[in-house]
């Protein structure tokens, strides 16, 4: 168990470092010139080349990286910025705040809303898609199954204003979507992040409720589970105990892929419910070819990958004996 | 000793020593394609401590006759006929939870492939203790005990370690011998071994099959042996029934069935059966043709689409009216041929190459 | 100033498709507060946008310059005013400032020697913390400012001369790179990176004199006879010595105005809270009548629009600084009589053009036959009309430069559609009846509408027209270099103080003409040279202004390009506010007379 964690996670740095380098030598693919950002309207070529000295722009493309890559464990330096202490993920050049701070800062507000998204999506699609299968065929499982295809293919943009508009602005029963600290406030974390929660679930909840139905499906028709029931074990006991074990594997996975995409960033959550999380950064790097946060949300993305491939695995092993980590 | 009896009227009292009594059993089920008739009119009595072999093709109706017994059919698809008595309790008119109380305890199953019959997620300790504490009200511990008692009797070395291992880390003969341990944990009075040796390799089979006897003769259960084996029958059994396409068509002791069988159908199982014995070059004599479909099984007889003897019948009887079991009693078929005739074609043509 | 370019670009896409399901059911469902009043589509205001021009701009006296500033009828102090806007202010250093919507924001914090006053006589330039708009005797090579009574910074002590003097000279520091560069070229001789490195190694700038605590006097190089004007960009606003905190200054500045920043969360908020400090009696511009601000951002154009036409709750006294109706919203809204009530519409400083390459476009006349062709009214409905684009534009300056006149010498708006017969003939006389032109353009969905409408109008004209798609993110990378392989490629502008020295000296000065510089058309003429040079002596406002507005002509007889728009702005805010204008000079709505109600 220690050894398979200790190599998956250099594994994992590895793999960090690949996408870092990839994405930092794909940004300088396009033929723009970040320090123009930094140039006034009127941009002479003196100011140009002081700018991209101060970015540390003047040197090798394999230097820059290089630069970045020691800052994350020595600091470093930058005449732009000014000092940027350890771990530097650089500034970003659009707001010239630390990356690493600004993704701290923020990392917090894509958690919550990841989080108790996850929590919704988990009982209710779990718990919709479990009853669909134990009346498979019967008006609930319809029920359920319809529901799900409806909620699956709604949007977030759509349904969000909407909640917000007769939740919010018209009967006033919760109010507009926003982050309060967790350990500030609690409950006014708690209400704040409903809107958001309850929208995001909509849309992922029907895919669990889909995914739970077929999967408990097929796992009622295992033959172990005749054998739980040959046994005389309560349908209960059946349902829970031995068919739903074996519908864990594929929905820890699934699940897996969907809480490392939504730590990503919730991109189109954040902008309707104006939540300022990862996704917006990640935006607004792009928009603003914002190199040094680019990387810094990639390889926020990338861990959150990485690290939830890992959790998932350790999973297996303990949903499933059979499953050997090393 | 043992006797099958033959009786068709469901209201006659069964004889003493009757145990397990299936009166005009049928199964259908629903499915897209239309109504299959799984099982049909079928009867047989089963005492207790004795061994009843059910044997015929894939698809024949042995397995889901025997799930009827325990009421596994999910209810939604499938519509049960007849009359199932556990000495004086009707388990199609039981209720799930009395249903639920007697399987596992009274009446046990144990399934054809112990590899995906047996939970992987959870201990082979677990799975046994877990239905003597069901059904016995037991404590944890002592229904680790008890699964530690189970193992060691059906002969797994180190029991009292192996008990918190799971279903893949054992062998395959081992895992049948936890299939079977789990069954009798609660002392059941009916044993159903659907196949219980077929996914198992030859030397392994034999032990499992002393195994049931000896327990058998231990503790005086009753023994349901699924098989399309006839050699396992031989000897194992009591008595034999032989199922084709949801009906019976030949039912007498072990002995008379074999030495003596009388359906021609039962000749194709026999005569499909390799022995040491036999000479080389001399082929099989396989049934031809396929089971018929139970969507639409043929009229008549159903075996008649492939019977090679329908022309001692004469006029198509065979083809048109379906062949009741007679006689009444003891050793009898499904065939319109007379017992000279099966006797005389036994004899003549069949006997000489098994 | 300049006007952020990413209202030119498209809006986040992904989030527009949403928003316009949306539309239908916040107005009609429910019986929401936006659809109060009658929203009938019979009812629907069509008057065309106001021009509100600010051609009345003049300079002010030493009277117009003392405080307090005018006050708006019915105005009461107090309460707190929300600001809600897509992007956070990306500097607020004032040496860093240049896009408008960073100088609005500074304008609650920051003050600068000169600045703009809005009074029913129209706006007048006037000293801010300086008494009155300068003083120059040589033409505009020196200038004489001195500073207010009174004048306080956030922690009470006095902004003197030296305040001013040393916010001058930190300019020249290597992080300041992003502001306005005029006054650190003009007080020293050849490149001023090099001729001074800035306040921090304890060397000063001696271009700057402050012969007492009152009086700073700037000494040019040239004569800039509208320093004065220049002197008004947030980017010359003042920084104290003793709180500059260098890059990080840039955060949380050190206020001179009416409000100090109590905190700032970079993409969040922004909250301010009145400064103690600062006395109404020593400031001509801002009125400062709420207690508190609290400014939140991340909000989109889509989202804005939402709240304020829900306009519920805290979002009654919410306005907006940049964000404009959503374009997909803009009918509803103007069909909506109630939320009318709370538009702001403007023109912007901002144009917009076709820049002409007179470089490849050597015959005047084939240039000519193209703005004849042009079919600006078609290309103005392909992008959504006049509301989300501006008034059709027929000259370099905007109407709110000063000395802006109109004229429209190719008769584009009797003939919005282009005048085919007109540019053949001119063909003709150019004797290139079918020339070929490249037309480059951003690569997006409404530019590819806007090309094959460019394409069919000039091929009517007999041009054979090759368009050639750029990559938006690359687009200015690549009509920069002055040997470009293109004809024609959009270009927009906005001038830094409402003079022509920057709206028009920047495109059209033949001796800037350099790779990534300004004048991507190219053009240069000796006549026009001149005259810039000449009306860049003018002292007198007002006559400059005259001048300036012959060189535009000048100008447009070379056709140097087509113009395009002069930008408008339309937006929202909630009912609770009063007192929320259009401020011309930032094109944007203005915070300085705002009131809670």
């Amino acid at each position: 168990m220690f050894r398979f964690i200790v190599r998956r996670l250099i594994g994992a740095a590895v793999i960090m470092l690949i996408i870092s380098a990839v994405t930092f030598f794909l940004f300088y693919a396009i033929p723009r010139d970040p320090a123009r950002a930094f140039c006034g309207k009127i941009c002479s070529p003196t100011n140009l080349e002081l700018i991209r000295h101060n970015l540390g722009m003047d040197d090798p493309l394999f230097v820059q990286y290089w630069h970045w890559l020691t800052g994350i464990f020595t600091g470093r330096d930058l005449v732009q910025f000014g000092a940027c202490a350890a771990p530097c993920l650089g500034y970003s050049f659009a707001t010239q705040e630390p990356v690493f701070a600004a993704i701290l800062d923020r990392f917090p507000v894509t958690v919550s809303v990841t989080i108790g998204a996850a929590v919704v999506i988990l009982s209710f699609g779990i718990i919709t898609g479990m009853i669909a299968a134990w009346q498979q065929g019967k008006p609930l499982d319809k029920i359920a199954s319809t529901s799900s295809v409806i909620g699956a293919s709604l949007q977030i943009y759509f349904v969000g204003p909407l909640v917000v508009f007769f939740v919010v602005d018209s009967m006033g029963l919760l109010p507009r979507p926003s982050y309060i600290p967790f350990t500030e406030n609690p409950a006014g974390w708690f209400v704040h992040l409903l809107i958001p929660w309850v929208v995001l679930s909509i849309i992922f909840t029907a895919n669990y409720t889909r995914m739970t139905r077929s999967v408990m499906v097929e796992q009622l028709a295992e033959d172990y589970v005749r054998t739980a029931r040959a046994k005389g074990m309560s349908g209960r006991t059946v349902f829970l105990r031995f068919a739903w074990r074996g519908a864990m594997i594929p929905i820890v996975t699934i699940f897996g892929v969907d809480l490392a995409t939504l730590l990503g960033g919730t991109i189109i959550t954040e902008q309707t419910f104006t939540l300022h999380g990862i996704g917006e950064l990640a935006v607004r790097a792009v928009q603003n070819t914002d190199l040094p946060m680019l990387l810094g949300v990639t390889l926020v993305g990338a861990f959150a990958i990485v690290i939830l491939n890992i959790v998932v695995d350790l999973l297996y092993a303990v949903i499933d004996p059979r499953v050997r980590l090393g | 000793m043992t006797t099958v009896t033959w009786d068709r009227e469901p209201a006659t009292p069964r004889g003493p020593g009757t145990f397990l009594s299936v009166r005009d059993l049928s199964v259908e089920f629903s499915t897209e394609d239309g109504v299959v008739h799984a099982v049909d009119s079928l009867s047989f009595d089963l005492q207790k401590g004795t061994t009843l072999g059910i044997v015929g093709e894939s698809g024949s109706g042995k397995s889901v006759s025997n799930l009827a017994i325990l009421g596994l059919h999910d209810p939604a698809y499938t519509k049960l006929g007849g009359e199932i008595w556990l000495e004086d309790q009707d388990l199609l008119r039981a209720g799930r939870s009395t249903m639920e109380r007697l399987r596992g305890n009274r009446i046990a199953m144990i399934f054809q492939d112990p590899l995906t019959s047996l939970s992987p997620y959870h201990t082979v300790g677990r799975q046994i203790s877990e239905v003597y504490r069901k059904h016995k009200g037991a404590s944890r511990a002592e229904a680790r005990a008890r699964a530690v008692e189970m193992l060691e009797r059906v002969g797994i070395p180190h029991a009292r370690t192996r008990v918190d291992d799971y279903p893949h880390q054992f062998s395959g003969g081992m895992r049948q011998r936890v299939m079977i341990a789990m069954a009798l944990v609660c002392d059941p009075d009916l044993l159903i071994a659907d196949e219980p040796t077929t996914a198992l390799d030859v030397t392994v089979q034999a032990q499992i099959l002393d195994l049931l006897k000896d327990l058998q003769q231990q503790f005086g259960t009753s023994i349901i042996l699924i098989t399309h084996d006839l050699g396992v029958v031989a000897t194992t059994a009591h008595n034999v029934l032989v199922m084709y396409a949801g009906r019976a068509v030949e039912q007498g002791t072990t002995h008379e069935v074999l030495r003596e069988p009388r359906h021609p159908y039962t000749w194709g199982l026999l005569g499909s059966m390799p022995k040491l014995t036999s000479n080389v070059d001399l082929p099989l004599l396989p049934v031809r043709g396929t089971p018929p479909s139970l969507l639409n099984p043929p009229p008549g007889c159903p075996f008649h689409p492939r019977c090679d003897h329908r022309r001692l019948v004469g006029g198509d009887a065979c083809a048109t009216e379906r062949p009741e079991l007679s006689p009444a009693e003891g050793h009898r078929d499904a065939c319109y041929l007379t017992l000279a005739q099966k006797r005389e074609t036994f004899d003549g043509k069949i006997k000489e190459r098994l | 100033m300049t006007v952020s370019r990413r209202r030119a670009t498209a809006a986040a896409a992904i989030l527009t498709a949403g928003a316009l399901a949306l539309a239908g059911c916040a107005k009609g469902g429910g019986g929401g507060p936006a659809a109060t009043g009658s929203s009938g589509g019979a009812a629907t205001p069509t008057k065309p946008l106001e021009n509100k021009a600010v051609s009345s701009i003049t300079v002010g006296t030493a009277a117009d310059s003392t405080g307090p500033a005018t006050p708006v009828p019915g105005a009461k102090p107090g309460g707190t005013v929300n600001m809600i806007d897509r992007d956070d202010f990306s500097h607020l250093d004032p040496a860093r400032v240049y896009l408008n919507y960073n100088a609005t924001a500074s304008s609650l914090f920051t003050r600068q020697l000169t600045g703009y006053r809005r009074g029913a006589d129209g706006i007048k330039l006037v000293g801010d913390l300086a008494t009155d708009t300068g003083t120059t005797t040589d033409g505009g090579k020196t200038w004489t400012f001195t500073l207010k009574d009174g004048l306080k910074w956030q922690d009470g002590t006095p902004i003197t001369s030296a305040d001013i003097k040393y916010s001058v000279e930190r300019l020249y520091a290597p992080f300041i790179t992003e502001g306005p560069t005029y006054l650190q070229q003009w007080l020293v001789k050849g490149d001023y990176r090099k001729a001074y490195e800035g306040p921090y190694n304890g060397k000063s700038l001696d271009a700057v004199e402050t012969p007492d605590d009152k009086t700073v006097v700037f000494h040019l190089q040239d004569p800039h006879p509208d320093l004065n004007f220049t002197l008004a960009m947030t980017g010359y606003g003042a920084v104290p010595k003793a709180q500059d905190t260098k890059e990080k200054y840039d955060k949380k500045p050190f206020s001179s105005g009416p409000y100090q920043i109590v905190s700032h969360v970079t993409d969040k908020s922004l909250d301010l809270e009145r400064n103690p400090n600062w006395d109404p009696k020593t400031d001509p511009i801002r009125n400062a009548y709420p207690e508190k601000w609290h400014m939140e951002f991340g909000v989109q154009a889509q989202n804005s629009t939402e709240r304020f036409l829900a306009d519920s709750g805290a979002d009654k006294t919410a306005m907006t600084f940049h964000n404009a109706v959503a374009a997909e919203r803009v009918q509803e809204v103007l069909g909506n009589a109630e939320a009318m009530k709370r538009s702001i519409q403007g023109l912007t400083p901002f144009t917009t053009f076709y820049n002409l390459n007179t470089k490849r476009l050597t015959d005047v006349k084939v240039r000519q036959a193209i703005t004849k062709a042009w079919p600006a009214k078609q290309l103005q409905l392909i992008s959504g009309g006049e509301v989300n684009t501006g008034k059709i534009a027929t000259t370099v300056m905007s109407p709110t430069v000063l000395g802006y006149e109109p004229f429209d010498l190719y008769g584009v708006l009797a003939k919005p559609n282009g005048d085919p017969e007109a540019a053949k003939a001119l063909l003709k006389e150019a004797g290139q009846p079918n020339p070929t032109v490249v037309y480059a353009y951003n690569q997006t969905p409404t530019q590819e509408k806007i090309t094959v409408a460019i394409k069919d109008a000039l091929t009517k004209a007999g041009f054979n027209v090759v368009a050639k798609p750029l990559n938006p993110a690359t687009f200015y990378d690549a009509i920069g270099p002055v040997d470009n392989k293109y004809d024609i490629y959009w270009g927009g502008w906005a001038a830094d103080w409402p003079t022509g020295s920057t709206a028009i000296q920047p495109l059209f000065d033949g001796r800037l003409i350099a790779d990534n510089a300004s004048n991507y058309s190219h053009l240069n003429v000796p006549e026009i040279n001149d005259a810039i040079d000449a009306a860049n002596k003018i002292t007198d406002a007002a006559e400059a202004g005259k001048a300036w507005a012959a060189v535009d002509k000048k100008i447009m007889e070379q056709a140097a390009i087509v113009p395009e728009y002069y930008q408008t702005y339309f937006g929202l805010y909630g009912s609770g506010l009063g007192g929320v204008e259009f401020d011309p000079i930032q094109g944007e709505q203005s915070p300085l007379n705002v009131y809670v109600k």
